[in-house]
């Protein structure tokens, strides 16, 4: 079946990135075939950890050498999408490092602009001499798609954070579509949260877009695909200790990490079934969720050991998006739960 | 008299740029442009230790991790032994193993990414040495030279070392899993077992691929030594000669015995420690000399940093990190990057010196695969007093072998101590407890170098955290009595081919027509040049052209991470 936006979240539904390429293959390559020419990709980092460079070079299947050497444009030696400009892994430094950037702007065949890194207030962030934010906003003016990759370049993540003994944020960071609509470009961002990128999300995205498909986003701008169910509710393989009232307190012990401050519950992302690392797994099988996939990360979501019901600052934001209603459910859900679990253990002792 | 900028410094972590002032020398031969001052340029703030005021001090754990995605996992280390020491407890012996285990893989990922995906392409180009140079280079190439072939394997090694990280970490960059006292995760059969099965794989790369390239470039080198001398006019020893600094280094040491932490915790109480029980030592390396770390020894100084005066030549503790002691507009400051110094002296931080401190300056031994018995010998002395390029490309290769050698012995050894202790320090009662007021210092040693993290909690939050970093050791500006950082005095005196581009400069030290039936000039530059990438390296300055390509490698030798810089902010250079 041909990929449409349409049909996107039913064809590409948990497929990996291996799967979605094999399935699609034939399909890129002829798009492609047709204008003689490869994706040109500008990668732009600006107040960044480049932990989401480090994150799509994990890549497994298809892995970053394959991608950028072995899925070529027909004869052409060329393969399909290749980062003109891309700091952490290019070839050339400098001035030739800027003159490639140029070339990427005129080049003819569509041209992919990924961005990792808050945008700041001007003056803490220069590349070349020139601000991060005039590089940005220069590069976006003429990009057929924008995507931002990681919570930084989302929703500003941790440089957009404030310190909690009341001081304003050091640098005045904020996610790049934030910043477009302030500068008056007017395009849509494709983001891919979560800290760092999932690289599986990266290469399906770069995939579909090849393909002329934007997958569908949610409000967040979030491609709904991998963001649009509930990791608690719809994915946690350790809901069932949830569901029976057994909750880890104390290092050591078994159960739902909702006490201990999972924040699986206000967090919509597919990381439990996808996973991290080549399937290796996901931060609730070594401790529990942070949240880092969703706007107002970090600080709406810390203390990260504190239980979801306690936030100081959720509450007052869970009215608008993350919504009341799962907020409301989740303490309903635990009252039920936890008063069956009692019921249960009564029940238990009056049969002994 | 030129000067040469650099900026973006690429394959590096964030953004850096050099300013480099040139002088003309005459060697008897022929007239070369050398490097006569440097200034490094950190181009990046976005202030995490103010960030971090007034959180929970467990937040810590996984916000300084987002300091810098490539180094994460130190990170995470240095902040929860700072929260251990605050928190007043020590981690389990099987936590400590599983720390070691994680974090012992993670460097192994760091080190090979960084020899081969960064620093190595112009060493595999100018030591003529295929399998370390960019497969983009040609398909040709791939077919008949083995073109790009370590480096290839590589992105496939590193990615396998990381699988490892998320074993015990869930995810890496940014794991989740270690807890002031121990660890979150449980040393599963499942765990140890998959970790033995992918380390073996990684130790056999690092025995017969990594170990291997390590010697054949220290063979081109020689040759490469004889034909630089004879062109040039004077006794040069390749990448050898370039990218002295000081000779002063510093180790904070790294992977402790679980047997013996009283050991290990000495230094973070400030006792002089040289935490010999641990596997790679603490201690300052200077000039042949050897002393025990010494914690209160460290000082930060901010004279051409945009920094209020007022804080200069204060332990980093000592000095509250808040906006207030910015000065944005500070006269004759060129770099918002603070000078860190021990015993008021320059040091180098990073595998160099982790190797000079533990095994001293020349290194041989044994290191013995626990699972079949197979051993290998490593040798190597050292080149460069004052340390060089391929001293430290050396020490990485080499410390990756040993650390994944130890990988499989506390695997092994976590399959008893499992069942023993649990994972977290018992003193711990549960997850609500932090304590309402206490004090950390962690020392661990990132790939980069010497890491510091403080954290004071009073009223049970973050009262002050302070981070000093390696990129600020090495990167760092010149101090207030004018001595330049190591990065900018291990540029001092390299040479700067003027009009020369790489191809040239690859055909005058290779003439032999051997590649393809070409010099191995002239076979790059058929295959970069429809790369648009002829003129790659080649900066220009004064109606010349400078080829930065030995620059480069020098600065890329330290492995900079500009983002760790958390001090630093964007400094516009005026040229």
């Amino acid at each position: 079946m041909r990929l449409s936006r349409r049909n996107f979240l039913k064809l590409v539904g948990a497929m990996g990135a291996s799967a979605f390429l094999t399935t699609y293959k034939a399909d890129i390559v002829k798009a492609l075939e047709e204008v003689k020419d490869y994706w040109h990709i500008c990668w732009l980092n600006g107040a960044a950890c480049t932990g989401c460079t480090i994150s799509f070079a994990q890549s497994a299947d298809p892995d970053l050498f394959q991608i950028l050497t072995e899925i070529l444009v027909g004869n052409s030696g060329l393969p399909i999408a290749l980062p003109d400009y891309m700091e952490t892994i290019h070839v050339a430094s400098g001035t030739l490092a800027e003159e490639l950037k140029e070339r990427w702007k005129n080049s003819k065949r569509a041209k992919i602009l990924i961005v990792e890194g808050a945008v700041q207030n001007e003056g803490f962030c220069t590349i070349h001499g020139k601000d991060f934010r005039d590089h940005l906003k220069e590069a976006a003016e003429i990009a057929d798609y924008i995507i931002a990759v990681g919570q930084c370049a989302t929703f500003g993540g941790i440089p957009g954070a404030k310190p909690w003994d009341g001081e304003g944020n050091p640098t005045g960071a904020k996610g790049v579509q934030e910043f477009l609509y302030e500068v008056g470009i007017n395009k849509t961002v494709i983001n891919i949260p979560c800290c760092p990128a999932n690289p599986d999300h990266i290469v399906v995205t770069l995939a579909s877009l090849m393909l002329g498909v934007v997958p569908e986003l949610d409000e967040h701008g979030r491609p709904k695909v991998f963001f649009g169910r509930n990791m608690h509710k719809e994915l946690c393989p350790y809901r069932p200790y949830y569901d029976r009232g057994i909750f880890i307190t104390k290092p050591g012990e078994e159960g739902c990490r909702f006490k201990m401050g999972c924040k699986g519950p206000i967090c919509n992302t597919d990381c439990a079934i996808r996973k991290w690392n080549n399937g290796t797994s996901y931060c609730v099988e070594t401790n529990m969720c942070i949240g880092c996939a969703e706007p107002g990360w970090p600080d709406k979501f810390s203390p990260f050991y504190s239980e979801v019901t306690e936030l100081p600052k959720v509450l007052g934001f869970g009215a608008e998006k993350i919504g009341e209603g799962l907020l409301g459910a989740t303490l309903l859900g635990i009252g039920i739960h936890a008063v069956r679990h009692l019921g249960s253990k009564k029940h238990k002792k009056e049969e002994e | 008299m030129a000067k040469v900028w650099v900026d973006p410094i690429t394959r590096i972590e964030g953004h850096l740029g050099v300013t480099m002032e040139t002088k003309e020398v005459d060697t008897g031969k022929m007239k070369i442009d050398v490097v006569d001052k440097a200034y490094s340029h950190t181009n990046l703030f976005r202030g995490i230790e103010i960030i971090l005021r007034g959180r929970d001090p467990r937040d810590a754990f996984f916000i300084t991790q987002r300091i810098c995605g490539v180094c994460p996992a130190p990170h995470g280390e240095a902040s929860i032994q700072a929260l251990d020491q605050a928190f007043g407890v020590t981690p389990t012996p099987t936590a400590v193993l599983i720390r070691n285990i994680l974090q012992a893989a993670y460097y192994i990922y760091d080190h090979l990414i960084h020899t081969y995906i960064l620093v190595g392409p112009e060493i595999g180009i100018v030591c003529k040495y295929p399998p370390m140079v960019p497969p983009a280079l040609g398909k040709e190439g791939v077919r008949k030279l083995g073109l790009g072939r370590s480096y290839v394997e590589c992105i496939d090694i590193q990615r396998k070392a990381n699988e490892i990280v998320a074993l015990w970490g869930g995810k890496f960059p940014h794991h989740t899993s270690e807890y002031p006292g121990g660890v979150t995760v449980k040393p599963t059969r499942d765990r140890i077992n998959l970790t033995l099965t992918k380390i073996t794989e990684i130790w056999e790369w690092c025995a017969d691929v990594a170990l291997n390239d390590l010697m054949a470039i220290k063979e081109r080198n020689e040759v490469l030594s004889e034909r630089v001398s004879e062109l040039l006019g004077i006794e040069h020893k390749g990448f050898a000669t370039i990218g002295a600094s000081w000779g002063n280094f510093l180790s904070y040491g790294l992977f402790p015995d679980p047997e013996n932490y009283d050991d290990w915790v000495k230094a973070q109480e400030g006792e002089p420690s040289f935490r010999k029980s641990a596997v790679i030592h603490a201690g300052a390396w200077q000039n042949g000399e050897l002393k025990p770390l010494e914690r209160d020894k460290i000082v930060e100084y901010v004279k051409y940093s945009r920094y209020k005066d007022e804080i200069s030549g204060k332990k980093p503790w000592e000095v509250e990190m808040t906006n207030d002691v910015v000065w944005k507009d500070k006269p004759n400051a060129y770099a918002w990057s603070k000078a860190p110094r021990y015993e008021n002296k320059v040091h180098e931080v990073g595998p160099l010196a982790r190797m000079l401190v533990t095994y001293g300056s020349k290194w041989k031994f044994e290191v013995e695969n626990p699972i079949n018995g197979r051993s290998v010998k490593v040798e190597w002395e050292v080149m460069n007093p004052k340390g060089s390029v391929i001293d430290r490309v050396a020490s990485r290769v080499i410390q990756s072998l040993l650390f994944a050698t130890k990988i499989m012995e506390w695997a092994v050894k976590l399959k008893e101590y499992a069942n023993e202790y649990p994972i977290v320090n018992p003193k711990i009662p549960d997850y609500k407890f932090v304590p309402q007021e206490g004090e950390g210092w962690g020392l661990w040693d990132a790939p980069r170098g010497a890491l510091l993290h403080y954290v004071r909690i009073k009223n049970r939050v973050i009262a002050n955290y302070a981070c000093v970093v390696p990129s600020t050791w090495n990167l760092g500006p010149r101090d207030d009595f004018g001595n330049p950082g190591p990065v900018e005095k291990a540029l001092e005196g390299c040479w700067l081919p003027k009009n020369m581009s790489v191809p040239e400069v690859c055909n005058a030290i290779w003439p032999e027509k051997d590649v393809l039936g070409m010099k191995w000039g002239d076979a790059l530059a058929k295959a970069i040049s429809p790369l648009g990438l002829a003129e790659v390296n080649m900066e220009p300055s004064d109606g010349a052209k400078f080829n930065t390509s030995l620059a480069l490698a020098v600065v890329r030798s330290f492995d900079p991470c500009i983002a760790c810089g958390v001090h630093t902010i964007e400094l516009k250079v005026r040229r």
